[in-house]
């Protein structure tokens, strides 16, 4: 497999998770909207195997490979909340926000090579990285939803749900955020000698996991509104954005072991 | 919004004076860094920190069970103190992750004269700001946990204790022990045995323990092919440098237009040089490198170029291939793919081990960790020296049993999610 194949099978997959999407729209059965995302993702993986394959290493060194994962799992993202609460607007969202990163990747590919610097190669770092991308896509699922209830505030009947949803996922959301970053730690241990050692990436990675922790506790008790709590959501959400890229413009980055190639 | 009758810093607080306590804890940090600088971390090690620790704890028990219906410690285990304590700790780590951090042993003439040097934030983990505001969290999560204990536990509290003990275990071990982790580093040539080794501060430590370097490996990926600038010796296309990664004889391939044909390869190679160009003839002692004869052509240039690229060694020279006066074909140094070294590790109470140290793969014996870190860059795969890390950190087994626990506990929050609110 070559990267010159993604064209052909992003398109299909965006093609099948578009049709997936509306026809979500014109019935209330799940059966076929479920089965066109399914499809499409399907087709996105093999793409993905097919890379881990040729490139005789797991495609997660790069920005656009960890992008290629974002791509993928935010419909799955997009597909769990559809089939657990019913709004169909998400599937057509994530399938969106999953197309612009695949035109990213389209328009400013990356150099592949099999090259895996010795610090890379570990067995920590699928995990580390595969977690942290379906983590980010989750959040960045419910940012969708957070803008979308301070747009319609005025006009949403039932706030609960909205928010409930919201709740749900900040929760799984920031579960594997935790996850990511502590296995990231114990391999930091592995290969560097210390779990912790604030680098630029690491210090944001401390800062989104504390922001979403923010909101945790202040959805804990009442006295807060929920336009607030939305507001947090989507602030962690472009904290998170920093640490994921954000952070190779900073000054504090420029020694980073973290930077991608 | 539930509207009180309450005025400010009438019980029980609320947000508002949580953010006051928070910014207060913080200013006062932030005026002992000023007048005092930055935390000595030597000041701080065995048993300092241990003794600190201990009363840290002692005072937050003592306050627990003896002033349990003190409004402000019932408030300091709400979320009314949490809140605003986070969001002040959230600010200054993203402060910590904007401003270049020097590490904490830096020289005091390298950190730059400014405002932000004064206030501590280029080596914001050892400033009082920093320090004040996680205590105060840690004492948060400290009264927290504590105010839990003194319900019945049901199943249902056991994401709450995996989740805050375990935060309270990494950060606060992570804290106190930072004081106490010793970094050396330990040159090993082939065949010698060395116990000494070399701290941040260039020190040199006799250490209890020995190591013996059998041999030293280094595997590297293909050479590769690339075209560079002459005047710049930048990699073109300068937007996106593209390259061809060698894999065998009588394989073409095109870079920037240029057709480029493997004539032949020698894997062991000298580099020689007439008065007019550079070639390469076969070589097999130490010192050999790569060596690649190609042949460039294009439909814009009258002739084809042939000549040998190689990125030389700490022997011989490089040796490009010159298309025009600007551009050549050039082989930059390999990657290295791994690099290895054969031990025996001694230890003085007469312990012996055997083993492979890599990178990603380190030997543990007795309280330390060897780390492969380094070899002699000059050299390249030539090296006869590796370079260890060897670092000692006795508080590890705190913060890794809180890891474990947050593991876990951010494993119960995936399951289980949030608590119903009842609606």
């Amino acid at each position: 497999m070559s990267w010159d194949y993604f064209i052909y099978f992003s398109s299909l997959s965006v093609i099948l998770w578009t049709i997936g999407a509306v026809v979500a729209f014109r019935t209330n059965k799940r059966l076929v909207p479920t089965l066109f995302t399914v499809s499409g993702l399907i087709v996105f993986f093999l793409f993905i195997l097919g890379m881990w394959i040729s490139l005789e290493r797991p495609p997660l060194r790069t920005m656009g490979e960890t992008r290629l994962w974002y791509s993928f799992f935010l419909p799955v993202v997009g597909l769990i909340t559809y089939e657990r609460w019913r709004y169909k607007w998400l599937l057509s969202f994530s399938t969106l926000l999953a197309t612009v990163f695949i035109v990213i990747n389209i328009a400013k590919p990356d150099i592949h090579n099999k090259v895996l610097m010795p610090a890379l190669q570990s067995p920590w770092f699928s995990p580390h990285v595969i977690i942290y991308m379906f983590s980010y896509a989750i959040l960045g699922a419910v940012t969708l939803i957070a803008i979308y209830y301070l747009i319609k505030e005025k006009k949403l009947t039932d706030t609960n749900k909205l928010m409930e949803m919201t709740d749900n996922l900040v929760y799984v959301g920031t579960a594997f955020v935790t996850m990511g970053m502590l296995l990231g730690a114990i391999w930091a241990k592995e290969a560097w000698g210390h779990y912790w050692s604030w680098d630029p990436k690491e210090t944001w990675a401390a800062a989104t996991w504390i922001s979403y922790l923010i909101y945790i506790h202040v959805r804990l008790r009442k006295g807060v509104s929920n336009r607030t709590a939305m507001i947090v959501v989507i602030i962690s959400f472009v904290i998170l954005q920093i640490c994921w890229w954000g952070l190779n413009y900073l000054p504090s980055a420029q020694r980073s072991i973290h930077v991608y190639s | 919004m539930n509207k009180t009758n309450r005025t400010i810093w009438e019980h029980p607080w609320g947000y508002e004076e949580g953010f006051y306590v928070a910014i207060g804890i913080a200013l006062s940090g932030f005026l002992l860094q000023i007048s005092i600088g930055n935390l000595q971390l030597v000041a701080f090690q065995y048993p300092v920190n241990l003794i600190f620790g201990l009363l840290f704890i002692g005072v937050l028990l003592l306050l627990h069970f003896f002033a349990k219906k003190s409004a402000i410690v019932r408030w300091l285990s709400s979320v009314h103190a949490t809140v605003p304590a986070i969001v002040v700790l959230l600010s200054i780590v993203i402060i910590l992750g904007i401003v270049p951090q020097f590490v904490a042993h830096a020289s005091p003439h390298d950190i730059p004269h400014n405002l932000s040097g004064l206030f501590g934030w280029y080596q914001m983990t050892t400033s009082w700001t920093f320090i004040f505001i996680s205590y105060f969290t840690l004492a948060i999560l400290g009264f927290t946990i504590l105010k839990r204990t003194r319900r019945k536990f049901t199943w249902q509290d056991i994401g709450f204790y995996l989740n805050h003990v375990g935060l309270f275990l990494a950060f606060f071990g992570g804290m106190l022990g930072s004081a106490d982790v010793s970094r050396l580093r330990m040159n090993v040539t082939e065949g010698s045995v060395e116990w000494r080794a070399a701290d941040e501060r260039e020190n040199i430590v006799e250490l209890p323990i020995a190591i013996q370097l059998d041999t030293f490996m280094i595997e590297e990926y293909p050479p590769k092919l690339m075209i560079v600038d002459l005047e710049t010796g930048k990699v073109l296309p300068e937007n996106r440098p593209v390259s061809y990664v060698f894999e065998g004889e009588n394989k073409s391939t095109k870079l920037m237009g240029y057709n480029i044909d493997i004539l032949s390869y020698l894997p062991n190679a000298a580099i020689m040089q007439d008065s007019l160009n550079s070639f390469a003839v076969p070589y097999h002692s130490e010192g050999a490198t790569h060596a690649i004869k190609i042949r460039v052509s294009s439909e814009e240039m009258k002739d084809p170029v042939v000549g040998w690229v190689s990125n030389g060694s700490f022997m011989f020279p490089y040796s490009v291939v010159y298309i025009d006066k600007e551009t050549a074909v050039a082989m930059p140094v390999q990657e290295v793919k791994k690099y290895s070294s054969h031990v025996q590790v001694f230890t003085d109470k007469g312990d012996a081990k055997e083993a492979v140290i890599e990178v990603n793969k380190p030997l543990t014996i007795d309280s330390w960790r060897i780390y492969q870190l380094s070899y002699d860059q000059s050299r390249g795969k030539y090296s006869r020296t590796s370079v260890f890390e060897l670092v000692r950190d006795p508080w590890l087994p705190i913060v890794y049993a809180g890891i474990i626990m947050l593991l876990a506990g951010s494993f119960y929050l995936f399951i289980v999610g949030p608590k119903k609110k009842k609606s």
